[in-house]
């Protein structure tokens, strides 16, 4: 099913905003959103949430016979998957122009900058070699899916554990995770996309954009860069200029974020480690906060408050002056006390109301017997009735 | 800018539901319920047979006529009728047809043909007139027309054959569920307090000012670009958060249930109406009047 269009009007107002330097979620330019990254039990396996934008990837290996034309090193295969459960607009089973470009730079990012020993997953030359195969799976897009999906292939092969060989002439003996504990891969350094989006023929410039940000891009500039400042790769799509200085530009950013993104993921890396080390429970279950009555909790919403002080004077200057105090309360008697003064008493009694403490006090030393005789009339209505009782009495 | 905010509390639930007779009678089915075991009855939309069972494929109420069953849905996508009149948005410019998207299954078709060209109604669409076409109408813009025939894998064909029909200029499009559209001679309402509203049965409803003189030769693609004085605009907001309140409690929307709904929300304030606890007041004061009116 196709996505609803974006009206004229909201493409109107985001490029307008762009233009004043502010994003639909208040973040500035250069700035990435919350990022992420939880691991599962089973070493290899990985979910990126980059804001609202969820991947998932598992890495797994197999013993295979090697390519013939690389007799000696292991193949690594990379598969990135689009399914409706990210968005409506992604169809089951159709080659989407987006699914090609996005596996392309998955690959090119991973496997063309060698950032994994190919050559240290060979078991037996010419004969059996590891494949790695690195499955991502694109839970929920909400924008800058090519960046989720390198950060969470990279964290999910740092985490990976391949089992155990032993090799004895021809005969290869697999130890399984019990008998012999797996070991993990080796990797050279992570490459990590980041993505550029270009509006208005290339004047502005942002850092991940989410999805209403890509609808109206012009174009898109995605560099893959690790922490020693290398870049990986280099991709340019949308057909927009870009001037030297801009790309210049952009890789000085990206390396900027890139030891960002690296320094989170070997936290998170180091934190996984640690707790399955002392045996405390991991995995996606435990990296989600349990249900409790605070249901109703939110995401932070950051809010502008520049203007706050000289606003809130305004409204205090601009309102009325409030209506009079009210009096503080007067102490009658020890126990009784009041506060204003009360309106004139509209029963149309001629007792006047400095009878009416005595009274009371009076009432509460005597009891008051009730006859149930039918010859009285006991109405404990008003006060001359119960003066005359007492009278009576 | 100066925020509002509200603690959490718990403010009591009016029930809004009138007593109406016929309330206990409605029979509603969730996908996978059994609605009769008894095979004398044909299945209408919305069922399917599960060994021999007559059972519901959608979510909604089970409508009997006489041997007829069928189950309506609560909330589908525009299933189109012939006559309807909808308000769609322009996707793509084919070559002699422009695809509208209408909250429909597929997206509708309007045919170079069906549309009214300047210039007098029998020409005879010409070369110059396919490559012009962008011309008249572009991706983005919304149109009002109406529902001329339906192809056999249920999309709609449109067309804007009348005066009334075209390309909507300046106002507001609100998004409801199709469901809550009422049937009704004519979609198009001027409203007395100021403002012009079109009920497309797609769920989207056209809000704009109303206009001074109706132009007889624009043809229906004229849009005129002058400014909206500010009560007008105040007038279509109001409007706007008061489809929105009575959409939210699933109050039938035709040009008496907006009205009654727009005078209770005279006395708040524009932006007050969409507080939960308002919406509530407003709709339970337009359904006791339209309790009374129908009583």
């Amino acid at each position: 099913m196709r996505d609803t269009p974006l009206s004229n009007c909201e493409k109107r107002f985001l490029l307008k905003a762009i233009e004043e330097k502010k994003r639909l979620d208040g973040r500035q330019t250069y700035d990435y959103r919350n990022i992420k990254i939880t691991f599962g039990t089973d070493y290899g396996c990985c979910i990126v949430e980059l804001g609202k934008t969820r991947v998932l990837c598992q890495v797994t290996s197999e013993l295979v016979p090697p390519k013939d034309s690389r007799p000696t090193e292991g193949i690594v295969f990379f598969n990135l998957e689009l399914s409706p459960m990210a968005s409506p607009a992604f169809e089951p089973n159709r080659q989407s122009e987006l699914l090609v470009l996005l596996n392309r730079q998955l690959e090119r990012c991973l496997r063309n900058s060698k950032c994994i020993d190919t050559e240290s997953l060979c078991v037996v030359s010419g004969e059996k070699v590891w494949q790695i195969r690195v499955d991502v799976h694109v839970l929920n897009h909400d924008g800058n899916l090519m960046d989720g999906a390198s950060i969470a292939a990279i964290s999910a092969l740092s985490h990976f554990r391949r089992p155990d060989v032993a090799i004895q002439g021809r005969d290869v003996t697999v130890f399984s995770p019990e008998e012999r504990d797996p070991i993990p891969l080796s990797i050279y350094h992570m490459p990590i996309c980041v993505s550029f989006a270009f509006f208005l023929q290339g004047s502005y410039l942002l850092v991940d954009p989410c999805e209403r940000e890509e609808r109206v891009k012009d174009g898109l500039l995605v560099i893959a860069m690790n922490k020693h400042q290398e870049i990986c790769s280099i991709q340019s799509s949308g057909g927009i200029m870009l001037l030297k200085d801009q790309v210049l530009r952009c890789s000085k950013i990206a390396s900027v974020k890139v030891s960002e993104i690296t320094q989170l993921i070997n936290k998170a890396l180091e934190n996984d480690k640690r707790i399955r080390k002392e045996g405390g429970k991991f995995g996606f279950a435990e990296s989600m906060p349990k249900e409790r009555i605070t249901t109703l909790k939110r995401d932070e919403a950051p809010v502008e408050m520049t203007d706050v002080k000289e606003t809130a004077n305004d409204i205090v200057n601009r309102t009325e002056t409030s209506t009079e105090a009210v009096p503080s309360p007067v102490l009658v008697a020890a126990g009784t006390a009041h506060v204003g003064e009360g309106i004139v008493n509209s029963w149309g009694l001629d007792e006047d109301e400095e009878d009416e403490p005595q009274t009371e006090d009076r009432k509460t030393d005597e009891v008051m017997v009730i006859s149930d005789s039918e010859e009285d009339e006991v109405v404990i209505l008003n006060e001359e009735a119960k003066k005359s009782k007492k009278n009576r009495k | 800018m100066a925020v509002e905010m509200r603690l959490p509390a718990l403010h009591k639930h009016v029930s809004l539901t009138t007593s109406q007779p016929h309330r206990d009678d409605k029979h509603l089915v969730v996908p996978g319920d059994v609605i009769t075991s008894d095979t004398g009855f044909m299945r209408g939309h919305g069922t399917y047979m599960d060994e021999d069972r007559l059972t519901a494929s959608v979510a909604g109420q089970v409508e009997r006529v006489n041997k007829l069953i069928c189950v309506k849905p609560l909330k589908t996508r525009y299933n189109g009728e012939v006559g309807d009149v909808v308000v769609g948005r322009i996707t793509e410019v084919q070559q002699k047809r422009w695809k509208v998207e209408t909250n429909s299954r597929l997206d509708s078709v309007l045919l170079l043909s069906s549309v009214n060209l300047p210039g007098g109604e029998l020409r005879r669409r010409s070369t110059q007139d396919e490559l012009a076409m962008r011309d008249y109408l572009q991706e983005g813009d919304l149109i009002s027309a109406e529902v001329q025939s339906i192809f056999s894998d249920g999309a709609l064909s449109l067309h804007t054959r009348s005066l009334k029909y075209g390309k909507l200029g300046q106002g507001v499009l609100v998004l409801v569920s199709p469901s809550l559209v009422k049937r009704q001679k004519t979609h198009f309402h001027n409203l007395p307090c100021g403002a012009s509203v079109i009920l497309g049965n797609n769920g989207y409803v056209w809000l704009y000012p109303t206009p001074e003189t109706q132009d007889e030769e624009a043809g229906g693609f004229y849009t005129s670009m002058e400014p909206v004085s500010v009560s007008d605009r105040e007038v279509i907001s109001r409007l706007r958060n008061c489809l929105l309140a009575l959409a939210t409690h699933k109050v039938l929307l035709y040009d008496t249930s907006v009205l009654y709904c727009y005078e209770a929300a005279l006395p708040h304030k524009i932006k007050d109406i969409l507080k939960p606890e308002t919406m509530e007041e407003i709709v339970l004061e337009t359904r006791q009047r339209l309790v009374e009116h129908e009583g």
